[in-house]
């Protein structure tokens, strides 16, 4: 009982003496890099800003400024006394060629023969050059006289009849049994009627309901106070999942307008905006990414390495500044930008992640240059899957894989729930941490001053995380024998977050291909990528001597690396909650197991431990050749991935 | 004949650091990586923007009001929209509760001589946006043709539009984005090159060891600045000729790796004079990165701006004021390299 307090006591004060250290180490760190950027370089940076501002803000006044990078890109051949003319000028990616010198092909995409008086109906034709540009010079032709009219409508006198049509777009929730919108033009509560339907199929009533507010056809300021009131809330009630229908509210806004005005649910603003947020990140990485190389040149981090702190003390030190600062900055954006706390809390991990890459990175660079290709990769790769997803926020649910689509459902206003914000933090914020792991691995003398190619630092850094295996000393115990195979399974636990990302990017690329190359490449593809992932450090601890040369410890290491992936394979199911296995594309990668409830139990236990004996397999067979040599492992890998790309083949042709 | 010797030694000497650390395939790799993603985007967005370009895309919509007649009349002319009627209001919403119709437009004529349409489309489903897109179409047409019938009313009618022609987004994407965008990375990367190779032999204090050797201040300086222009018209000219292979003809090729050449040229005088002025790699590359900002985003919201001058000569649509703004830029490019480079090897770099 007395020792209790005592150790809590002590747990306390090596907390409290390591968080001193830390700090201690992140004021040096601030210090130094405040006089990296000194003043002259910020007041030089403020003045090319000012340069900028200035030359733009002069450009703005004389009106030659315009983010169209289409300007001028069609030539239309009309002639200046047609009313066409006008269309055409006002266009800015047509450029008007006179009619007498436009030849077809030569000098012009289009040529606009108008005949007789222009107010005639069938009185234009366009001719366009026979090639793809030509085709796509008509559409935008056809846009610019569909603007212009709108022009033209815009200044009439008489608004009944330029504007005969007045829209009011509405959006209602047809599955889920709730209205999303449910009070317009009156206050009858139409919502709670809705909702006290059981799910799936609405039935009459609500849709009755709804519909009596809309025939008034009077939508005013009401319309939207309504809608606040009844915002994203579908709950997840019925469907048993962590993640909600994510477009719940996110349509909610009803327009009222000409047709003209009606634009598709496209949070185009909102995501304009979330992309602020990520570029102060691309600036901090360098700043970071030079710190810790600067550390690696001419041993300079030597003395700090043999003093008492920790490699973990030092890289959390070092970091430390960046994070606040990512913090500061971010917070600033999300207060000038209109976000609220959410955006910070969502923020942060990409922040996160993009250090650790970039601490991996400057980890094994091997100069300034390699360095600077590195950053460019990290801000390339993290910003693509940051953004990307989030462009989709109202499509579909896997958006939520970016911590981005947080920040523009903040933006918009819409309420998330704490199993989304965990959904969409968690996994980068355990990438974030398992980098910084990996980096870490290799804080130590003999990888940090040395010119080692990257492929042997990265087999360095993952040889450290391994345990012996059958060494010289054999213990007698099973559970002696076990326990250094624990590690292997838990670093290719480790390695799920990046395989899964790996994959996504992988559909994401073999996207635009037609599906009968796409699926084939994508079942190799990704085949290859859990091979590698399971077997690469197996072949790092073979390469580095943690593991001895033999095929019994191969086929140990190999079970144990297996293992390790089904488990965290199968705690990762949520990746099904997303919906992600209904795309079809989707599907092939990551195997659905729906549709098997009219199998026996027997059968289903067959489905569900089939995938383990398949890893087992595989990686048992990369782990032999791994024991080998590097041209063993080579090929073992690709025979495994082509075994595996067979199972997958049939997976897919079984649920298909 | 002796200096000539000596630059391209030092040139030499800097491409065979990029080879050996395999960098120049992680920036081809980067590349690619932009290439098939930016493709992969706008596949998707067109996809959901233009359901015409997937084929086959039809929106069945249920149409109710006293005007629900011309509704079909609008309907009859735009492609993937058909209309069909219901008895009132609510027997159409019923159709859409039940999945038998993907949107409900009730259109009733007002007292004003206007007609209101009450738009009802489904919330929260991946189509919703291809919906409302056709949506639009519909009653954009069934706006003109009231307008038509409406003329008279009007001081000035609205132009005939030309017939709709099938044409695919991506076409214009690739000839303004996409190439302008492959064009000019190689631009940047190589300036960031330059600061990298000199701040770091500040740094190291190898650039002391140079300038023992029989070369001079401004040789070094060609030698290095020459390592980074030469490489980037190669990795343009892959990307056009990649492009090509893919059935995307590029016109002008000499025009456009002029250009960009001599936006090399440009930037790297940029990121000499910023070594020179701040020898610390990081603030630097700070430097630069802001400097680069600058400069393109600049240059690119100007009208005639360098992006825009590539897409119209790859997209052949190129005329005088074309040829004159890549002569205009080559021009620049060398009077600001000389200038640096004459300030630099008068001035050293201040280590």
């Amino acid at each position: 009982m007395s020792e209790r307090p005592g150790r809590s006591r002590r747990l306390v004060r090596g907390v409290s003496s390591r968080l001193r250290r830390v700090l201690r180490v992140a004021r040096w760190e601030t210090a130094r890099a405040g006089g990296g950027v000194d003043r002259r370089t910020a007041l030089a940076a403020l003045a090319l800003l000012l340069v900028a501002v200035g030359v733009l803000g002069a450009g703005v006044a004389a009106g030659v400024v315009g983010l169209d990078v289409d300007r001028d890109v069609y030539r239309v051949g009309v002639d200046r006394d047609t009313p066409y003319a006008g269309a055409v000028e006002a266009e800015p990616s047509l450029t008007r060629v006179p009619a007498q010198r436009a030849r077809l092909g030569d000098t012009a995409d289009l040529v606009i023969v108008t005949s007789g008086p222009p107010d005639a109906a069938e009185a234009v034709t366009v001719l366009a050059s026979n090639s793809r540009k030509g085709e796509a010079a008509a559409a935008a032709f056809r846009e610019a006289v569909a603007a212009h009219n709108e022009r033209v409508m815009a200044a009439e006198e008489n608004r009944t009849a330029a504007f005969p049509i007045t829209v009011t777009l509405q959006y209602v929730g047809r599955t889920s049994g709730l209205e999303t919108d449910s009070t317009l033009g009156g206050d009858s509560d139409a919502g709670s009627g809705a909702g006290g339907e059981s799910g799936g199929e609405s039935g009459a009533g609500g849709g009755g309901s709804g519909d009596g507010g809309s025939d008034e056809g009077d939508v005013g300021g009401d319309g939207t106070a309504g809608s606040d009131a009844a915002g994203g809330s579908v709950a997840d009630g019925d469907g048993g999942l962590a993640v909600p229908s994510v477009g719940g509210g996110a349509f909610r806004a009803d327009t009222v307008g000409s047709p003209g005005s009606i634009s598709p649910p496209f949070p185009f603003v909102s995501l304009l905006l979330a992309f602020v947020f990520l570029v102060p990140m691309n600036f901090l990485i360098q700043a970071y990414g030079s710190s810790i190389l600067d550390e690696r040149t001419n041993r300079r981090g030597e003395p700090l390495l043999v003093t008492p702190l920790s490699p973990v003390d030092i890289v959390a030190g070092k970091t430390l500044p960046y994070v606040a600062v990512a913090a500061v900055v971010t917070t600033l954006i999300a207060l000038a930008v209109g976000g609220g706390a959410l955006s910070v809390v969502a923020v942060l991990p990409v922040a996160m992640t993009f250090l650790g890459a970039t601490f991996v990175g400057a980890m094994f660079a091997r100069s300034f240059k390699e360095l600077t290709f590195v950053t460019v990769g990290v801000s390339v790769l993290l910003t693509t899957y940051a953004f990307v997803p989030a462009i989709f926020t109202n499509v579909t649910p896997v958006a939520l894989v970016s911590p981005l689509t947080l920040v523009v459902f903040d933006l918009q206003g819409e309420p998330v729930g704490l199993g989304e914000i965990l959904f969409s933090t968690g996994p980068m914020t355990v990438g974030a941490a398992l980098l910084f792991g990996l980096g870490l691995g290799v804080y130590r003398e003999e990888d940090m001053f040395t010119q080692k190619p990257v492929g042997r630092k990265f087999l360095d850094a993952l040889a450290v995380r391994l345990a012996a295996v059958g060494g010289a000393t054999r213990p007698e115990s099973l559970w002696g024998r076990l326990r250094p195979l624990a590690p292997v399974a838990f670093l290719t636990a480790c390695t799920v977050p990046f395989v899964f990302v790996a994959e996504l990017l992988a559909v994401a690329l073999l996207f635009a291909l037609p599906v009968t190359v796409s699926i084939p490449v994508l079942l190799v593809t990704i085949a290859f990528i859990e091979e590698l992932a399971k077997s690469v450090h197996l072949y790092a601890g073979f390469e580095r001597g943690a593991f001895a040369r033999g095929d019994r410890v191969a086929v140990a290491v190999g079970s144990a690396s297996a293992v390790g992936f089904f488990l965290a394979e199968k705690a990762t199911a949520v990746v099904q909650a997303v919906g992600l296995t209904e795309l079809y594309v989707g599907r092939a990668a990551f195997g659905s197991v729906a549709g098997v409830e009219g199998l026996p139990a027997i059968a289903i236990a067959g489905l569900f431990f089939a995938p383990l004996l398949l890893h087992g397999f595989t990686t048992v067979l990369a782990a032999v050749g791994a024991s080998r040599n590097r041209t063993y492992y080579a090929l073992t890998l690709a025979l495994a991935a082509l075994i595996h790309a067979a199972y997958n083949f049939g997976v897919v042709r079984l649920y298909a | 004949m002796r200096s000539r010797g000596s630059r391209l030694t030092i040139a030499g000497r800097e491409l065979s650091g990029l080879r050996a650390e395999k960098t120049i395939l992680l920036a081809i790799g980067i590349q690619l990586f932009i290439a098939a993603f930016s493709s992969f985007l706008v596949v998707g967005l067109v996809s959901m923007y233009d359901p015409g370009s997937l084929g086959g895309a039809e929106v069945e919509v249920a149409g109710a009001g006293d005007a629900v007649a011309d509704l079909e009349r609008a309907a009859a002319e735009v492609e993937g929209a058909s209309v069909t009627r219901y008895e009132d209001a609510g027997a159409a919403r019923l159709a859409f509760d039940r999945n038998a119709a993907d949107a409900v437009v009730v259109a009733n004529r007002n007292d004003d001589g206007r007609i209101s349409a009450v738009v009802t489309a489904p919330d929260a489903t991946v189509e919703t946006t291809v919906i409302v897109v056709q949506l639009r179409d519909l009653l954009r047409t069934y706006e003109r043709q009231e307008r038509a019938d409406r003329a008279d009313y009007l001081s000035e009618s609205p132009l005939p539009l030309p017939e709709r022609t099938g044409t695919s987004p991506y076409f214009t994407f690739t000839y303004t984005v996409l190439i302008p965008v492959l064009v000019f990375l190689p631009v940047f990367i190589s300036g960031s090159l330059v600061v990298d190779s000199i701040t770091e032999e500040i740094d190291e204090g190898t650039f002391e060891l140079l300038r023992v050797a029989p070369v001079t201040l401004g040789e070094i300086v060609d030698g290095k600045a020459l390592a980074a222009v030469a490489i980037a018209p190669g990795q343009a000219l892959l990307w056009l000729l990649l492009l090509r292979f893919n059935g995307t003809p590029v016109a002008n090729v000499p025009s456009i790796l002029a250009l960009m050449t001599g936006l090399t040229t440009l930037v790297v005088a940029l990121a000499l004079a910023i070594s020179a002025l701040a020898p610390d790699r990081r603030a630097a590359q700070f430097l630069y990165s802001i400097g680069v900002l600058v400069l393109f985003g600049g240059a690119t919201a100007m009208a005639g701006g360098p992006a825009n001058a590539v897409a119209r000569l790859a997209i052949d649509s190129a005329d005088a004021t074309t040829t004159a703004l890549v002569v205009a830029y080559v021009g620049l490019a060398a009077v600001a390299y000389v200038g640096v480079r004459a300030i630099v090897a008068e001035n050293g770099f201040e280590a």
